[in-house]
């Protein structure tokens, strides 16, 4: 279940990302004390242009594997490999988006876009015409000149997505991206994702809490269990492309999303915990009738209302 | 579904007018008439009372009039004090200038650098912790009889008392505002292709230097201080001595204009250095 089909598909095809027995230990405070153990053992493949979702509780390492994967960090065991190639740094292939946009705040916006090719000295007017480009896709080509404490919250979201993607990233990391923003900017972000991803194809890991987000954009799920952090279950998620918010509202969607929220779930009774694929669609009549009678349409505003 | 190719427009383009708005309200704001004509009338009271007081005192020596310090201040400015083979006001005014401005960069030089290294290499600042914490709280004032022994009474103790009283502030200011750069903005820097040399330069020092310049400030302050209180012991030249040596003759009005000059001379320095730190820090111009 962990080998994508994509992968499977053409054996010349590398996957965009291979994480294999990835171990990562923490120190602990005093030298008595025991290290914490973020993430052992972990296994995870990506295939090249696939929108991957990592789904799971607080604390089960999500943002350990992002780190490692962005080249912040080093794994303590196991591999990580982007493009084939393993990991051993940050690197404009690998575009990161954090929680919050870590816009440099003395640049203008356009001057936060030319970072990148300004740092490689890559500055021409190819780049230039490329990054004003992008601020216009991204709806802030009045803002050029503004700086990032003139933007609203949507705003500066929206300018980093510029910002990393002015290098062409084959890769995109996103850990919580659109987590500290309201519903409806919320909304506005994840459309605009997916029309970007369905232009550009760029593979991306995406990182959320939310349930409902990652049904609407990966092709797959993968739900994590915490403490140390391991794969429960890979969902695949075969509703049509492209998608659009109203998708949210059709029964196959409301399904999906109890699928996952199952495989979630199951971690939390750990008696029924080991059958890692809990996403096999099984309609475990107990806990169907936990998720909710609003099996209709209705979901929509209850899932938005809890995040 | 269909209608996803025109989403990131119709996303952006209501929310794209309001920073205009917000950016023209955020210019006009920053400069006021009205703030500017309170701050005069606060001068004016002052003015005000400190003439009603030597009126009422009728004595110029305990506190003369204020046309008679102005009359003064003019004077000076051209003429040389003391009067054999001393200088113009100006000249004494430059002449403290000057060695401000000398101890002062050299103490922000050393004190960003010793700070910038403290807060880079974990050993450094074990070591320099301690001492800093031990010699912070002595005034740099109870180290001017020893500089005059070691130093003697030219410009070497001056110079060495400005840096004493100015490298600890900046050290902790540049310490200070070094550890609050979030590592994100470091990290966002590198993956974005930055050299870790180019995130150095570009995102941890730039992103630490607003703080800096106010740290700047503050031993700017400092300086002051020190100097004008050298130049009262140890010195032929310098605003601090013309307000000892006027004292000592009972030119009160003289006295009162060197303090003047002082408060002109450290507008001047720091509004310079607030101008920097708008050029540093876009969200407070
Ligand atoms: N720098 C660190 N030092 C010590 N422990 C850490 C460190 N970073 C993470 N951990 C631990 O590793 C585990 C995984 O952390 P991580 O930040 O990856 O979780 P997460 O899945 O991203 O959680 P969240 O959804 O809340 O962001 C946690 O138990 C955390 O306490
Ligand atoms: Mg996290």
């Amino acid at each position: 279940m962990t080998v994508p089909q994509q992968a499977e598909a053409g054996p010349t095809t590398r996957p965009a990302v291979e994480i294999v027995g990835v171990r990562k230990q923490f120190a602990g405070r005093s030298r008595r004390a025991p290290g914490r153990l973020a993430l052992d053992g972990f296994d995870l493949t990506v295939a090249p242009g696939e929108f991957l979702c990592l789904l799971g509780p607080s604390g089960c390492g999500k943002s350990t594997l992002l780190n490692m994967l962005a080249g912040f960090s080093r794994p303590d065991a196991g591999q990580v490999l982007a493009d084939g190639q393993p990991v051993t740094g940050p690197g404009p292939d690998r575009g990161v988006l954090f929680q919050t946009p870590m816009l440099f705040p003395w640049l203008t916006t356009l001057d936060n876009v030319l970072y990148g090719p300004r740092a490689r000295h890559q500055l021409d007017a190819e780049a230039r015409a490329r990054a004003v480009e992008l601020l216009g896709t991204v709806g802030l080509a009045d803002a050029r000149e503004a700086y990032p404490h003139e933007l609203s919250g949507g705003m500066r979201h929206r300018a980093a997505f510029a910002r990393v993607l002015v290098n062409r990233p084959r890769l995109l990391l996103m850990d919580e991206p659109f987590g500290a923003l309201d519903a409806i900017t919320r909304v506005a972000m994840q459309r605009f994702l997916l029309d970007l991803w369905q232009r550009e194809r760029t593979t991306i890991v995406f990182v959320t809490h939310d349930v409902e987000e990652a049904a609407l954009l990966g092709d797959r799920v993968c739900v994590m269990s915490g403490s140390p952090g391991r794969t429960r279950a890979i969902i695949d998620v075969d509703l049509p492309r492209p998608r659009s918010i109203a998708d949210t509202e059709t029964l196959e969607f409301v399904r999906l999303k109890r699928r996952i929220r199952e495989a979630l779930e199951a971690e939390h009774h750990d008696g029924d915990g080991d059958d890692g694929d809990g996403g096999d669609g099984g309609d475990g009549a107990g806990r169907v009738a936990g998720v909710g009678p609003a099996v209709g349409h209705a979901d929509r505003s209850a899932g938005e209302g809890a995040h | 579904m269909a209608t996803t190719s025109e989403t990131p427009t119709g996303a952006a383009g209501p929310a794209a007018a309001p920073p205009q708005l917000a950016l023209a309200a955020g210019r006009t704001q920053s400069f006021s008439w009205r703030r500017l004509a309170y701050g005069l009338l606060g001068l004016v009271l002052a003015a005000a009372i400190w003439e009603l007081v030597s009126y009422l005192k009728d004595d110029p020596v305990i506190l003369p009039s204020v046309q008679k310090t102005v009359s003064t201040f003019w004077h000076y400015l051209f003429q040389k004090y003391p009067a054999a083979q001393g200088k113009t006001l100006w000249q004494h005014a430059l002449v403290s200038g000057a060695r401000i401005l000398a101890g002062w960069a050299a103490g922000v030089v050393i004190g960003v650098v010793v700070g910038g290294v403290m807060a880079s290499i974990r050993i450094v600042r074990y070591v320099l912790d301690p001492l800093i914490e031990i010699t912070r709280p002595l005034p740099p004032l109870a180290f001017i009889p020893l500089f005059i022994v070691w130093f003697g009474i030219g410009e070497t103790p001056k110079f060495i008392l400005i840096i004493v009283g100015v490298v600890p502030v900046m050290i902790i200011a540049t310490v200070a505002a070094l550890d609050a750069v979030p590592p994100e903005l470091i990290q966002a820097s590198r993956s974005l292709g930055a050299s870790p040399l180019w995130a150095l330069l570009t995102v941890r020092l730039r992103s630490a230097l607003p703080p800096i310049i106010t740290g700047m400030r503050l031993a700017m302050g400092g300086a002051w201080t020190s100097i004008v209180a050298v130049e009262l012991i140890a010195a032929t030249s310098g605003l601090g001595y013309v307000i000892n040596n006027a004292g000592v003759n009972l030119q009160t009005p003289l006295v009162l204009s060197g303090i003047l000059a002082i408060s002109v001379l450290g507008i001047v320095f720091d509004s310079l250095l607030r101008l920097l730190h708008r050029f540093a820090d876009p969200s407070t111009r």
